[in-house]
């Protein structure tokens, strides 16, 4: 029986902060575009919304997040839920961001 | 990120076209200002002059609306293009139509200038036809979507003025005085056409882009009842009783200065660290809406009267605050729908540039430091009506307009392979995760 790697919540964090909008130039955690990220086991299961609808990067954004969580060691399955609930606003880009 | 059509959207190709053919004008345009200028210096009324102010007005402003609302129509008001067979048709009958005019004007030949003006009609039965049944059951009526609707009332009145007036030289059947209906239709095209366009557009995209809280909702009221009250009342005022003709000023006067309050405050409570070109040039835009509306409240009033105080109006609008505002959004909207055409498909999957790498930053400085500085000294030249310091605004406005070309060529030039080639080893990667 092998065990698995358990999945750090940083390496996630980390991954995130790594996909970035390519308008922007942010990266989606530091917008503030993930509502939360929680982790089962080797699933890990992602919240998150755009700063608009009707966005064309709407499949192409969960995508990158996909796949870019996809890549942290211990993950096994990724899922990203798309939310416009409650809607995205400036406030919530990360502070170090705005500078 | 920027709005782009969703994926029941046209291709980042349609709005690419009209945005590319209105950029032509607007060179054509500047290079016509400098070559026009003793003109310029005289009355309005002359058939070179026409032939600019409609390459402007269509060739330029109408053109990249069009353009513009056929990438936005999706993304902000949430409805798929009816048909983009017909917004295709729709730019060939437009840029036919508008060259003719322009052509017609010039040679001062009426019988052309109608067929031509017939054409233009035919172009914007097709583009409300378009957006018409794009909209059917449309039931989210918010403040973009509502001056959308009348900007486009606006816009099959300016039409239909037009016509009538071109109609009017062949068989005079228009009873009333020549310069009033001609002051009804400019006004209606500026007023009713443009200025709810543009009005309607920012509260939705500058947000979107300055990273701002949406407009206080007493601001979009005061633009909202300004513009749908006041444009009435100023073309009723040019044809019939003078007295709403003040009163109309005032009221549109009021939604333009509340639009340029709420543009001031979303860049002053903006998040975007830092602006970039396309940004600058909207909110310099801005700064055109004191004089537009100092000359236009003026010229209502009756304190100020005569070609030269038209002519700088018309300038300080049309040149100042519509065309330093569709430049700056042209400067973001087609970095990032080239991108998206380019490499939208590869970004996740490979390095790609990101949109910002497709923009050309000195070029877009220099064109809007020419366009800025030419428009405000075309404003005051042709307030002076003096024909040597329109040809020099004139020249500098080439300049710019070749700068500003440039910029956008070059954002172009990544939809070809070599260009994209060329473009691979820039920037970080869009979406990608580092390895």
């Amino acid at each position: 029986m092998t065990s698995r790697m358990p999945v750090n919540p940083e390496e996630i964090g980390e991954a995130l902060q790594k996909v970035r909008d390519p308008e922007l130039g942010m990266s989606v955690a530091d917008l503030g575009l993930i509502y939360g990220v929680r982790i089962e086991g080797g699933r890990v299961r992602i919240a998150m919304t755009l700063t608009t609808r009707g966005c064309p990067l709407h499949d192409a954004m969960t995508e990158w997040v996909r796949r870019a969580v996809g890549g942290v060691p211990g993950v096994e399955d990724v899922e990203v839920d798309l939310t416009f609930d409650p809607p995205w606003t400036p406030d919530r880009i990360a502070p170090r961001a705005r500078r | 990120m920027i709005g782009r059509p969703d994926r029941s959207g046209p291709s980042p190709m349609l709005p690419l076209a009209y945005l590319a053919c209105a950029t032509v004008a607007f060179l054509a345009a500047a290079i016509g200002t400098a070559w026009l200028a003793p003109e310029l210096a005289g009355h309005y009324y002359h058939p070179r002059v026409l032939a600019l102010t409609h390459t402007v007005t269509l060739g330029w402003i109408t053109l990249s609306i069009m353009g513009a609302s056929y990438q936005l129509i999706p993304v902000v008001l949430g409805r798929s293009i009816w048909s983009e067979r017909l917004a295709w048709w729709e730019l060939g009958v437009w840029v036919a139509g508008v060259t003719g005019m322009v052509a017609h004007f010039s040679l001062g030949s009426w019988g052309g200038l109608g067929a031509a003006a017939a054409m233009v009609a035919v172009g914007v039965a097709m583009h409300l036809v378009n957006v018409g049944l794009s909209l059917r059951g449309f039931t989210e009526w918010t403040f973009t979507a509502r001056l959308m609707m009348l900007a486009h009332a606006g816009l099959c009145l300016t039409a239909l003025l037009g016509v009538a007036l071109a109609a009017n030289h062949l068989w005079p059947v228009l009873p009333g005085a020549f310069l009033d209906r001609l002051h009804a239709h400019v006004q209606l095209a500026l007023l009713g056409w443009i200025a709810p366009m543009i009005l309607a557009v920012a509260a939705r995209v500058y947000p979107m882009f300055l990273l701002a809280p949406p407009p206080l909702p007493w601001t979009c009221l005061v633009q909202l009842w300004g513009i749908g009250v006041g444009v009435p009342a100023v073309v009723a005022g040019l044809l019939g009783p003078r007295g709403l003709l003040p009163l109309g000023a005032f009221a549109v006067a009021a939604a333009a200065g509340s639009h340029a309050w709420s543009v001031l405050e979303m860049a002053r409570a903006r998040k975007r660290p830092s602006l970039d070109w396309g940004l600058r040039f909207s909110l310099t835009a801005t700064a055109f809406i004191l004089p537009a509306c100092v000359l236009g409240l003026g010229l209502a009033a009756g304190r100020l009267s005569g070609s030269r105080a038209a002519l700088g109006y018309a300038v300080s609008v049309l040149g100042g605050w519509i065309s330093l505002t569709i430049a700056g959004m042209m400067l973001k909207i087609v970095p990032f729908l080239v991108w998206y055409r380019a490499y939208g498909s590869r970004a996740g999957r490979e390095r790609v540039p990101m949109v910002g790498d497709l923009s050309a930053p000195r070029l877009e400085g220099l064109a809007h430091g020419l366009l800025a500085g030419g428009m405000s000294l075309l404003t005051v030249a042709t307030l002076a009506g003096d024909a040597a310091w329109i040809r020099a605004s004139g020249a500098i406005l080439t300049l710019g307009a070749l700068a500003f070309a440039a910029a956008i060529a070059r954002a172009l030039g990544h939809l070809s392979p070599r260009g994209r080639t060329q473009a691979a080893p820039l920037g970080r990667a869009a979406g990608e995760p580092a390895r």
